[in-house]
């Protein structure tokens, strides 16, 4: 009875769910349930004719399908134009199953938006920096992800066709939504030789036979025919090429490491936004939000590559630490150290080639799905349930029971299966595992949008101070300032400084001849580090909480120009008096 | 340079390219004169216009200078857009400083179109210039020598963009060198031959007197002298396969260039391409491509990190080889799941290849050896200086490490070696070859010391550790002979740069002098008096035009050599046995009639070559067992792999065998089961 029951709770939620459906858009944003591809757009429009004054959208590119990429950037004209202010990046979605980090992005801006003028902290934020958002980078993924039956894991690239197992044919063999209820979920079949047997505490989870028991299960694997009848199964579904390893820093061919593509940038879209970063030269910071684990990493990506320079380090570690508090639960960890080595990835783009600091966000935890005190881990005993990784399946599926009436899971059902006959699928459904149930997405989006949030408090800030005008000889004078740096973040970090990446920032002298000028390292014993050419402009970087100064000896009488141009920290001008 | 002037004067001379008449009709074209890339780029449009139905021009991309990438596609399939021929590509000038390499592939081009048996199996496809920006300053007063497109780049990171680069001062159209004493200055006369520079040697009592500049101005008045001159990446080593982040000249990242980017893209869409000559400075003819590198793999000293090695039952501390790797991994593979090289590279995370293959450094020395014949016959083989070795990003890396082509760089012409006289007995490494290691070991440490001094081999590089090596099985007489030779060549006694010296002898010999010119007096607006002079660009690499056709002609033809035993699959034999109850066996050998395999070890490494697809089809035929689709990943040169089905059949029909491939033709044979027994 409960059984029956289940499945046609079950059936109708799926129903409810499917893509036709269509929820207009409301202002303010609402988060409770995940957003579709064109329920993307929709709120991307919305945002923008809500706050036509502080919103641009922006399509930067086209994906492989068709379908646009959008940017939306956030900025408050009165203060300045964006190009002029720091920048915050934050991207997500670019794998098409991952799909929080599209509603991290959209509360992101709803946020900003919508408590700008409200709340004084936003405001002065907003006041101060520009943000660039691009909610879903991997938009035929996200649209395939929710229209198409799919695992939590499937649909992850993007959809250039690729022949994955090397027979001439591309794409031939997805896997196959057999009993048509939009989920892949699992195949298992009767068998007195399976390595699983049913688990004695809960009838619809297996555990693998021990040794000298007779099984009871074999695992075939996830929902599917052999569409090419070449003796595998779904083998060859789509791309694979992840939006993920495509990028052009540090790429690695397919055999290196799979689905980098057949070159880098081969992504449409993928290549459009990195061109599109390239030309944003003033992004201090940059984010992109995948699933899951509950992780902030850092580059390197790759071991190969070398440790960043340690002045970088210490920003990574101060926004790395205060964030895993905003997001209790979260580890703030090394890409390739604790994660697994990348090529061609996006954050390594970011901080390489873009020159900001960069985190990659593995949001979400399974751990959270439990009865238990959310932050103590469970332990698993010496058992392992077949879909049980790092938290004991009976625990997630208590959950589904008690806590989301069983929508994340499917009991098993038989099904006459072309090749194997006798079949039973069930198992996780396609929103479930990486994905919690949409009463948990507002934490989610809240925490993450905040972990940015706190970022952006700490892209430079300069002051420009012109701390002494003296003469020191008929129409001689000595001219001093300083460039104080109130933030964590340098004016430009120490990776960009050590590969020459761009010009550094600028203080110019305008208005009379600058006879010398140069680096003053001691005001108090006059210890100039002059330059000897072209001393009207100096070239320099503000440290994070530091200073520079400068002196200069300028020739002449009337006002002078002193001009701080920075990529990172905006433009700053005082005039001064000689006389 | 007032970078506005620059950028005008760019702007109107793309113009004034833009507007000329169209150039000499495809049959009219000679090899008397080098031709501006926009030249070569009408020229294709006419050899297509002219050969309507074999050749159809493909533009690539613009380049920033705002000039056509152009390719000429010559074939039977030119107007299908998927084809089921192989293909040749032959790129050229990607460096865009090497005028002759383009016109070796335009006179390639001319050769294929006028010999029909040359392009009725296969596409051919020619991209004469793929540097057409830098390949224009050859032809542009004054005359410089620089291998980066017409992209701005702020070079020097200041606050201007292309503001300082070189001047013709002295007017003469050329941009050559200035040298001017400096009481820092770090180079000297070289005594005997006064008009070359060295780097004063400490050790030898000499003191620098000269400092040397590029000729130009400061034109941004920041001390430096034309740190920032017009141009941006070089196309020419803006691919992946080791490609240099953050290095001054080779854009931002891989593919940063739209005529590299294009490129890439063209080879992605045009998986026919089995076969890739890259005509330039480089030459894996003359000799195999070179090895050595370090890199993150080395597949013979293979360590298993710990987390796996409990898995396998292997020993964290060891280090394995990659045959041994795959022993080891193949019992924990699933069935019909093939433990590859590629497999085992990609899950330990290896990284990537750095190195030839060895498989392939066996047919790439057997060509070489009979290229090397091929110009003898050719009266070409006069001592000539060596080829530039491959650039890391260049496109013969990139072709050859990921896409797993047989790729061959060819070079021209390099300055002839200047002539020396040999003492008799001295040991050189084509001696060196030929001894055996005790005929070796038999000269003698001041012998062999002697040698090592001349041959450039490091100071610590003494005879008693050589002979203790070969004694020790660590060396042998062929392999030192062969790293003696990738070796740069020492500057002979008096400190000349072997190259400057082969160069001044030509421009004395060849060139009355005007291939580098002596010193004069100029008086420099800044630096005061200097001298003006020095070697004048592309003396070393572009030969006077009158020879142009000779070397084309005694050289270029080789890449038919090269083309006629490309990997070629066909179906050697295939027979059915008749087991009863309508079920046969069928076995089907199929075999590769070139010499070069299919594919290269590196492509079965990077698996990008397809395997040989064998189907199977015939009405109401059952496989009983067997594939469909039969994969066949690799046959070797001159080699046969063998495939067997099980069929079933009710009547006697006849069936259907295909092999197919993208890079090595296709084949198909009928099998009657009616006449089998």
């Amino acid at each position: 009875m409960r059984k029956h029951a289940t499945i046609g709770l079950l059936l109708f939620l799926f129903a409810a769910v499917l893509p036709a459906q269509k929820t207009a858009v409301t202002m303010p944003l609402r988060f409770d349930a995940y957003h579709t591809l064109d329920q993307v757009y929709e709120s991307l429009t919305a945002l923008n004719q809500a706050f036509p004054n502080l919103t641009t959208l922006e399509v930067v590119g086209k994906s492989e399908e068709g379908r646009p990429l959008y940017v939306m950037t956030v900025n408050n004209p009165k203060t300045g134009p964006a190009a002029d202010k720091p920048a915050i990046y934050a991207d997500g979605n670019m794998h098409g199953n991952e799909i929080q980090g599209g509603e991290i992005c959209l509360y992101l801006l709803d946020y900003l938006l919508g408590n700008f003028g409200k709340n004084p902290e936003v405001t002065r934020v907003l006041d101060k920096t520009c943000f660039y958002v691009v909610p879903v980078v991997n938009v035929d993924g996200r649209y395939h992800f929710f229209a198409d039956a799919n695992t939590s894991s499937s649909n992850r690239g993007l959809r250039i066709a690729t022949d994955d197992d090397n027979d001439g044919l591309v794409d031939e063999d997805f896997p196959d939504d057999l009993d048509g209820d939009g989920n892949i979920c699992l195949m298992r079949r009767r068998d007195p030789f399976g390595a699983y047997k049913t688990d004695p505490e809960d009838p619809r989870l297996m555990v693998r036979v021990k040794p000298g028991e007779k099984g009871e299960w074999t695992i075939l694997g996830e929902e599917g025919i052999d569409n090419d009848g070449d003796g595998q199964i779904n083998e060859d579904s789509e791309g694979y090429v992840d939006a993920n390893r495509n990028w052009g820093f540090d790429w690695a061919p397919p055999y290196v490491q799979s689905g980098s593509g057949d070159y880098p940038f081969s992504g449409t879209a993928i290549k459009a936004l990195g061109e599109w970063t390239v030309a944003k030269t003033n992004i201090c910071i940059g984010w992109s939000f995948h699933n899951n684990g509950g992780m902030f990493l850092r580059g390197p990506s790759r071991k190969g590559l070398g440790e960043y320079p340690p002045q970088d380090i210490t920003v990574y570690d101060y926004i790395g630490r205060e964030s895993e508090r905003v997001m209790p639960g979260y580890k703030y960890l090394i890409s390739w150290k604790d994660l697994y080595t990348t090529y061609g990835d996006s954050v390594e783009w970011l901080a390489q080639i873009i020159g900001a600091y960069a985190y990659c966000a593995e949001v979400y935890q399974t751990e959270t799905e439990t009865h238990h005190d959310m932050t103590s881990k469970i332990e698993m005993g010496g058992e392992k349930t077949a879909g049980g990784q790092d938290i004991s399946e009976r625990e997630r599926i208590k959950y589904n029971d008690n806590v989301v009436q069983g929508e994340l899971y499917k009991p098993w059902k038989p099904f006459k299966h072309p090749a194997y006959g006798d079949i039973e699928i069930g198992g996780w459904v396609k929103m479930s595992e990486r994905l919690g149930p949409p009463f948990t997405i507002k934490d989610l989006v809240h925490r993450n949008a905040m972990a940015v949030i706190f970022t952006a408090k700490h892209v430079p800030e300069v002051s420009l101070e012109v701390t002494e005008v003296k003469p020191i000889a008929k129409n001689l004078y000595r001219v001093r300032t300083r460039l104080a740096n109130s933030k964590a973040m340098p004016t430009m970090s120490y990776l960009a400084q050590k590969t020459n990446l761009y010009p550094k920032d600028m203080l110019k002298v305008a208005g009379a001849k600058v006879v010398a000028g140069g680096v003053l390292n001691d005001p108090f014993i006059d210890l100039v580090a002059y330059k000897k050419y072209k001393p009207e402009i100096q070239f320099l970087f503000v440290p994070g909480f530091g200073k520079v100064e400068h002196e200069f000896l300028v020739e002449g009488r009337g006002p002078v120009t002193i001009s701080y141009e920075s990529r990172h920290a905006g433009k700053l001008t005082k005039t001064v008096t000689l006389e | 340079v007032n970078p506005n002037k620059t950028l005008r004067l760019i702007l109107t001379v793309s113009v004034l390219f833009a507007a000329a008449p169209t150039w000499a009709a495809g049959a009219d074209l000679t090899f008397d004169r080098y031709h501006r890339p926009e030249e070569l780029a009408a020229a294709l449009q006419d050899m297509a216009r002219a050969n309507p139905g074999i050749a159809k021009v493909h533009l690539l991309a613009k380049s920033p200078g705002g000039r056509d990438v152009a390719l000429l596609e010559v074939g039977p399939e030119t107007s299908k857009s998927t084809k089921t021929l192989p293909a040749v590509f032959v790129a050229a000038d990607m460096d865009g400083v090497v005028p002759l390499s383009s016109e070796a592939a335009l006179y390639l081009a001319k050769l294929v179109l006028e010999k029909a048996d040359m392009r009725t199996d296969k596409t051919w496809y020619f991209l004469p210039c793929g540097n057409p920006d830098a390949a224009s300053l050859y032809f542009a007063k004054p005359l410089r020598r620089d291998s980066r497109n017409a992209k701005p780049i702020n070079d020097d990171k200041d606050d201007a963009v292309d503001e300082d680069g070189p001047e013709d001062l002295n007017g003469d159209g050329l941009i050559t060198q200035m040298r001017v004493k400096d009481p820092e200055g770090e180079w000297i006369p070289i005594p005997g031959q006064p008009r070359l520079m060295k780097k004063a040697d400490w050790t030898k009592g000499e003191k620098g007197i000269y400092k040397l500049y590029t000729e130009g101005l400061d034109n941004d008045g920041d001390g430096q002298y034309n740190e920032d001159g017009p141009g941006g990446a070089n196309v020419g080593v803006n691919l992946p396969q080791m490609f240099k982040y953050f290095a001054s000249d080779g854009g931002p990242w891989p593919g940063s260039e739209a005529e590299s980017f294009a490129l890439m893209k063209f080879f992605d869409a045009h998986r026919e391409v089995g076969l890739m000559f890259v005509f330039g400075e480089a030459s894996y003819c003359m000799a195999p491509p070179r090895g050595g590198r370090r890199g993150e793999a080395d597949l013979n000293q293979i360590k298993i990190p710990e987390r796996f090695a409990t898995y396998f039952g292997a020993d964290p501390n060891r280090n394995y080889t990659m045959a041994e790797v795959i022993e080891m991994v193949k019992p924990f593979v699933p069935p019909g799941v093939e433990v590859n090289e590629s497999l085992i590279a990609s899950f330990l995370g290896l990284g990537g290849a750095v190195n030839p293959m060895d498989d392939d450094l066996k047919f790439y020395k057997e060509f070489s050896d009979k290229y090397k014949e091929f110009l003898k016959t050719n009266k070409l083989d006069a001592k000539r200086l060596d080829p530039a070795p491959d650039k890391d990003g260049s496109v013969e890396l990139w072709t050859y490490y990921h896409l797993g082509l047989p790729t061959f760089a060819m070079d021209f012409w390099t300055l002839p070696e200047p002539k020396e006289e040999k003492k008799a007995d001295e040991v050189t490494p084509e001696k060196l070859e030929k001894m055996t290691n005790d005929e070796f070991i038999a000269l003698g440490e001041d012998k062999i010391n002697a040698f090592l001094k001349s041959s450039g081999a490091p100071d610590q590089f003494k005879a008693k550790q050589v002979i203790d090596m070969i004694k020790g099985g660590k060396l042998d007489t062929k392999k030192m002979a062969e790293m003696i030779k990738q070796m740069p060549k020492p500057p002979s006694a008096e400190g000349m740069d072997p190259k400057e010296k082969a160069l001044i002898a030509w421009s004395d010999a060849e060139l009355g002098g005007k291939g580098f010119l002596d010193w004069k007096p100029f008086k420099h607006p800044t630096l005061g008096d200097v001298e003006i002079g020095g070697t004048v660009p592309f003396t070393d690499n572009t030969p006077p035009a009158k020879v142009i056709e000779p070397l084309l002609k005694g050289q270029v033809p080789w890449a038919f050599e090269l083309a006629k035993n490309m990997a070629h699959i066909k179906i050697a034999d295939a027979k059915v046995k008749a087991l009863g109850a309508g079920v046969y066996e069928v076995k089907v050998w199929v075999e590769n009639t070139g010499t070069l395999p299919y594919p290269t070890a590196m492509g079965k490494r990077n698996q990008r070559v397809l395997p040989v697809i064998l189907t199977l089809e015939g009405p109401g035929v059952q496989i009983v067992d067997g594939k469909k689709r039969s994969l066949v990943p690799s046959v070797a040169g001159h080699g046969t792999a063998a495939v067997t089905w099980l069929i079933r059949s009710e009547k006697p029909v006849k069936v259907e065998i295909k092999a197919e491939t993208q890079i090595a033709w296709r084949d198909a044979r009928t099998l009657d089961l009616g006449g089998v027994k």
